[in-house]
């Protein structure tokens, strides 16, 4: 009897102890934001007189409107929503397609079709970037959204490796009873397949969708003019031109941070659920 | 009835992978060999003519002091990484157990990672200021002198990890996570009740039932660090001098401010076969101690 109340004492401390830490782990990633959004409510003036962990005392809303007067806000916002909602289709669209071909299908070049796919997982998309970059403004689609777009859709082999491993696990037998009651490829594809995937394809679509929405370098070698920029470009020009006015370049970071911290808030599982398929399946 | 589930297999092979072959053709495939090629030539990413100068990119690109200087910095950033992976292994441990808020740390944790990596950027920009930033002031408050975190040699690339530490630390230790509670629970239970601490049981039952998950881990850090690029973009640009400039970062600068695709072309190359190289080193190195 003392015996399981000392235990339960030991265990109290030793939980005690965890949640201190957790503690400190939340602070760390907290007080970078925290301070950014402190900041985001100050004058110029308060920033340089003013302790930086000492909350505003009011919100002063000017930083806000100054991002959304000079910033561009909602042309880069436009952008990005086109980027993410056109990649994230197409690439479901796209990927379970190819991935339904080589998870079901054997045919006379597979193999060496898979080979060049794994080699092509294997190159990480900046090394190719300088050749492409030939390749796209020869297409004729420099500085068009059309440019990140090709680039997001045609090169996420990892997406297709994951949809494969996930179709792999659905039983043949599925498709040929399907087959049996007559249905076609094609038919299979749409109304087994694909249905059987959505789970997988709302967690990588949201994946994808953060990529895209956070991506800098593909927008900021493809779309260089102005009414081109993205959320993520949009701040960069921005910060260009005001460094050191860190009250209204930290309002700026706080409205591009809004979109993907909201998505991450509602779809926190689905998010989780795809960083672990893609880890543990490979 | 065999004939045509013959054509309908084969019209749906080639209409389902069309396009996407397409697309991997031309901005994957291609592109690597275009690279390959454009590693020769003294390319300006303009001119029509392309002069073929052999493997002079390369002796180029062995003999510049700032592509090691470039390659130094990547390694600062592999080693702090490397540094805090048994950290990361650690919180995810004590997360997987049943604490109080575990989930709800679990949300916090991975934040960072979310968050859009040029917006993390200035945030630290910020916190790193000279002018009115927070760690100076925190500092200031015990009477310590300012240090200059990105404007000195000394400490830029020491800045710079923390905030990839700060940024990346949610991913691995989620990934982390997923591999332990893959381990089957009676196991862990069974040690548990033979008396194990929970010092024995991380070391001798979690380690090595996740050496899938460190091996990816390895790989994404051998990756990440060399492939280290918008938060030194962003903060310093390379800067103060080249201290700061990681090869990613000296490889875009040499493509598109100084119009040197060849030369780009062949850091490229180097970084490609630098990648492949390490990730086998490593993998080499895990399995041997399997």
């Amino acid at each position: 009897m003392k015996n399981t109340n000392k235990y339960k004492a030991k265990k109290g401390i030793v939980e005690a102890i965890k949640l201190l830490f957790f503690l400190v782990i939340t602070l760390i990633v907290f007080l970078p934001i925290l301070v950014t959004i402190f900041a985001a409510f100050k004058t110029q003036f308060q920033i340089g007189s003013e302790f930086p962990l000492k909350p505003p005392t009011q919100f002063f809303w000017d930083n806000f409107k100054f991002v959304f007067e000079k910033g561009n806000v909602f042309t880069g916002l436009k952008n990005s929503l086109i980027l993410v909602t056109v990649s994230v289709v197409i690439n479901a669209i796209l990927s379970t397609m190819i991935a339904y071909i080589l998870s079901r299908f054997d045919f006379k070049l597979k193999k060496m079709y898979y080979l060049i796919f794994l080699m092509g997982m294997l190159v990480p998309g900046f090394v190719t970037e300088i050749a492409r970059f030939g390749i796209i403004s020869k297409v004729g689609i420099y500085d068009t959204l059309l440019a990140p777009i090709v680039i997001y859709i045609g090169t996420d082999l990892m997406q297709i490796y994951i949809y494969m491993q996930f179709m792999n696990q659905i039983p043949l037998s599925i498709d040929e009873s399907a087959m049996i009651d007559g249905a076609s490829y094609f038919t299979i594809y749409r109304k087994v397949i694909f249905p059987m995937v959505v789970p997988a394809t709302a967690t990588l679509g949201i994946l994808k969708a953060v990529e895209v929405m956070n991506d800098m370098y593909i927008p900021y070698l493809y779309m260089p003019s102005e009414g081109k920029r993205t959320l993520t470009t949009m701040l960069m020009s921005f910060a260009s031109q005001r460094s050191g006015a860190w009250p209204q370049l930290s309002a700026a970071v706080i409205i591009v941070m809004i979109p993907t911290v909201t998505l991450y808030i509602i779809f926190q599982k689905y998010i989780f659920d795809g960083i672990v398929a893609g880890a543990v399946k490979e | 009835m065999f004939d045509n589930r013959n054509r309908q297999k084969n019209i749906i092979i080639v209409s389902f992978l069309i396009i996407p072959t397409i697309l991997l053709a031309l901005f994957v495939i291609y592109p690597l060999f275009k690279l390959f090629y454009l590693s020769f030539t003294d390319w300006d990413g303009m001119s029509k003519t392309i002069g073929f100068v052999g493997t002079n990119n390369y002796i180029d690109v062995f003999k510049d002091n700032d592509v090691w200087v470039s390659l130094r910095n990547n390694g600062i950033y592999f080693v702090i990484h490397l540094m805090f992976i048994p950290i990361e292994m650690f919180i995810a441990f004590l997360l997987d157990d049943k604490v109080r808020f575990s989930k709800t740390f679990k949300g916090i944790v991975f934040l960072p990672y979310i968050i859009n990596g040029v917006a993390v950027a200035y945030m630290f920009s910020f916190l790193y200021s000279s002018q009115g930033g927070v760690l100076n002031e925190i500092l200031a408050l015990f009477g310590a002198n300012p240090v200059k975190w990105i404007s000195s040699e000394e400490t830029v690339n020491f800045s710079l990890s923390a905030v990839s530490i700060w940024r990346f630390c949610g991913i691995h230790i989620i990934l982390f996570l997923a591999g332990i509670q893959s381990i089957s629970k009676e196991m862990l239970e069974a040690a548990r009740v033979d008396g194990a601490s929970s010092f024995k049981v991380f070391s001798k039952i979690v380690i090595p039932n996740i050496r899938t998950v460190i091996e990816i881990i390895l790989f994404l850090n051998v990756r990440g660090a060399l492939m280290i690029f918008d938060i030194p973009f962003v903060m310093t640009s390379g800067g103060p001098g080249t201290s700061s400039t990681t090869f990613t970062l000296y490889t875009i600068q040499q493509a598109f401010k100084y119009s040197h695709f060849g030369k780009a072309s062949a850091m490229a190359v180097v970084l490609l076969v630098m990648i492949v190289i390490l990730s086998t080193i490593q993998k080499k190195i895990i399995s041997e101690k399997r």
